[in-house]
């Protein structure tokens, strides 16, 4: 149950904590002047008066409104400056099509009263954050601008900050502590239930949307490194997150990797055919995945090169990762953050193998092979960060 | 578009949430302002079981005001800082910056503690909090700690949260009077996530000179002794002494390799210098 002031309003409903407010607003109070557009807080559409304020309703769950005083265009019929605007809109030709309206009125009533005497480009920044795609903006600025300029002409000042006076998120601190509510929860599907992922399709015209290059060095010579990367299964252990289903048949196996970034966990489920070039040194990874979660799928290729490194008995292992990603995921990725997370992933393999070449180096076996550590540990995580600044710094002094 | 069915909880104090949030059996997410979270909940990149707001703890809405620096509680929003809700020790660089995070809807629910958390690196408070020296005080089962903002930044999107802590408050130094300050994003859109940012800090009655290259697709690059890189305290236009060669071989360095990327950040710094010539 949540209570919230919605148009002067006590409004009580039920309604479930993923619930965001505007979906709370038009499905259960059947107001349905706040819209929806990207619904990931990006084009304004659903922009309402919290507290007084402008917030984005698609982004703001109604649970955590509890107590608060909401205002939708519904509201603003008999608000004074929204007045202004409806008519200022209609002179200039600030909409077509009225999609983008009840958030634009809301956004240019929150810059009418805030902004003493805002010029036309501090308007167009400061409605930036509502997207219309009819009217090339021209007549809402104008609409904007004649409204706060008659105001001030009639010596109405602006108030600075909207008038709001406490700390902390629009629509926060009204209510309570809300207990958990431990709801029932369905036994999550089990990996084990899922489709395997068809064999690689061998489509030579395939080319990966996006490649990194990476490089890293092991301190054990080529012909054990090469030899290694041989053997799929202990490869596959020393990969944060990765376990293999099954031995590796002719070069195809079949497995899991577990990633994880911040608060994105993604589980890919698929297949890896894997082929190697003993003159060349040179080795690739065709894979393909899906993660069962989020709908998303993958499809990589890594290429690997095996090399003496700078130094006699080290290796210098060259990587070229292409990949492409589609569904959910995709929507998020932006190129650097997978190399951040690509080049961290390296960084881990890179230690687990040279733990498990110095294990096998002293004589010891697979089997009692050294506990592999995974990326988001917070101590390791820390090391290998606190290294690069070590090496940032000894940089920076070496020079000059 | 809409988020998997979670739980949710609204403690009324820290304790309750550290008593939450240590449960590693499943997937429990801290929920702020919400700006960044909303998101990705609608679009289920992030499928939690439980959600924990933390808006209604009062501590975390709360500005305390020390000898030497201000603790800012880690709900306060971004529009607290525009609007000077919270008083101003940092001569004008966080209101400014502030102002120009995402849109105003955004900045009336996004929080301080909750940019720095969701580590973006593109976001704007990593930057500028790195460049003048503050820090986070984080509370979890084992107590308290205190971490430099860009200590507290491991990489894109993670941040060095022990199991079971939170951060409670980022604490901002008190400027000299002296100090000057420069900030500089580059976006194709306003309100978007910055391509580049440089930011800097010069405050002579500390001694403190930092530049830092932002949105650098991992944590900001911080130069903690940026004397002769920013040009000379006493200058009135830094700019003027700026090393854009030795700028671009320190990124370079530091694994930016494509160069129109090294230019645009080696850019975003000098401008930044440019504008506190007029401060």
């Amino acid at each position: 149950m949540v209570q919230i002031t919605i148009n002067d309003r006590q409004v009580s409903g039920e309604c479930e904590p993923r619930t965001h407010l505007a979906d709370f607003l038009r499905e259960a109070e059947n107001l349905t002047g706040t819209h929806l557009g990207c619904e990931h807080g990006v084009c304004g559409a659903c922009t309402v008066l919290v507290d007084g304020v402008p917030t984005r309703s698609c982004i703001t769950f109604a649970h955590a409104c509890e107590g608060a005083r909401v205002t939708t265009i519904e509201g603003l019929d008999e608000d004074e400056i929204a007045a202004e605007l409806r008519t200022a809109l209609s002179k200039e030709h600030g909409l077509q099509c009225g999609y983008c309206t009840p958030g634009m009125v809301v956004s240019a009533r929150d810059i009418v009263l805030r902004m003493e005497a805002p010029s036309e480009h501090d308007i167009r920044v400061a409605l930036s954050g509502n997207l219309c795609r009819c009217t090339g903006y021209v007549g809402i600025v104008r609409a904007v601008q004649s409204v706060i300029e008659a105001r001030r002409a009639r010596g109405i000042a602006a108030v600075p900050g909207g008038g709001r006076d406490r700390l902390g998120p629009a629509g926060s601190g009204h209510a309570g502590a809300v207990q958990e509510n431990k709801r029932e929860r369905a036994a999550p599907a089990e990996a084990a239930a899922a489709t395997r992922a068809a064999q690689v399709s061998r489509d030579d015209n395939w080319r990966p949307q996006t490649t990194l290059e990476d490089s890293f060095t092991v301190s054990h010579p080529p012909e054990v490194v090469w030899d290694f990367f041989g053997r799929v299964e202990e490869v596959a252990a020393c990969l944060p997150g990765a376990s293999l289903q099954g031995a590796a048949e002719d070069g195809h196996v079949e497995g899991q990797i577990k990633v994880k970034v911040g608060p994105i966990s993604a589980e890919f489920q698929g297949v890896a055919d894997i082929t190697r070039d003993e003159t060349a040194k040179a080795g690739t990874i065709d894979g393909a995945g899906k993660d069962k979660r989020s709908n998303s799928a993958t499809r990589g290729r890594i290429r690997y090169v095996v090399r003496e490194g700078d130094r006699p008995g080290e290796t210098l292992v060259e990587l070229s990762i292409g990949y492409t990603l589609s569904g959910v995921l995709a929507q998020f990725s932006r190129s650097g953050l997978v190399q951040d997370v690509a080049g961290r992933l390296i960084a881990v393999f890179v230690q687990n193998l040279e733990a498990r070449l110095n294990h096998e180096a002293g004589g010891g076996t697979k089997e009692t092979a050294p506990e592999s550590a995974a990326l988001d540990a917070g101590s390791l995580m820390s090391s290998v960060v606190i290294g690069q600044i070590k090496q940032f710094f000894a940089r920076l002094l070496g020079r000059r | 578009m809409k988020p998997v069915n979670f739980d949710y909880a609204r403690p009324k104090d820290v304790a309750g949430v550290i008593s939450l949030i240590g449960d590693e059996s499943r997937v429990v997410k801290i929920l702020a302002g919400g700006q960044s979270l909303g998101p990705m909940l609608n679009m289920r990149l992030v499928q939690p079981d439980l959600v924990v707001d933390i808006t209604g703890i009062e501590e975390l809405r709360q500005v305390e005001d020390r000898a030497d620096e201000v603790g800012i509680g880690g709900c306060v929003t971004h529009s607290d800082i525009e609007d000077l809700r919270v008083a101003d020790v940092t001569r004008g660089a966080l209101p400014k910056v502030a102002a120009g995070i995402a849109y105003r809807a955004v900045r009336n629910r996004g929080t301080i503690g909750g940019s720095i958390t969701h580590a973006d690196p593109s976001a704007d408070w990593i930057s500028i909090l790195s460049a003048i020296g503050a820090t986070v005080t984080l509370r979890g089962p084992d107590g308290v700690r205190s971490l430099a903002v860009e200590d507290y930044m491991l990489g894109a999107l993670e941040a060095d949260l022990r199991l079971g802590e939170l951060l409670v408050s980022v604490n901002v130094p008190k400027l000299g009077p002296a100090a000057r300050w420069g900030y500089y994003k580059s976006c194709r859109k306003t309100g978007e996530f910055a391509h580049a940012i440089g930011a800097f800090l010069i405050d002579p009655d500390r001694d403190v000179c930092r530049a830092v290259f932002g949105a650098t697709e991992s944590k900001p690059l911080v130069v903690s002794e940026a004397g002769d890189l920013i040009g000379r305290t006493g200058e009135r236009d830094l700019a003027q002494g700026f090393d854009s060669r030795r700028a671009d071989e320190l990124i370079r360095d530091n694994g930016m390799n494509d160069p129109i990327d090294r230019q645009i950040h080696v850019a975003a710094l000098r401008r930044a210098l440019e504008q506190s010539g007029t401060v």
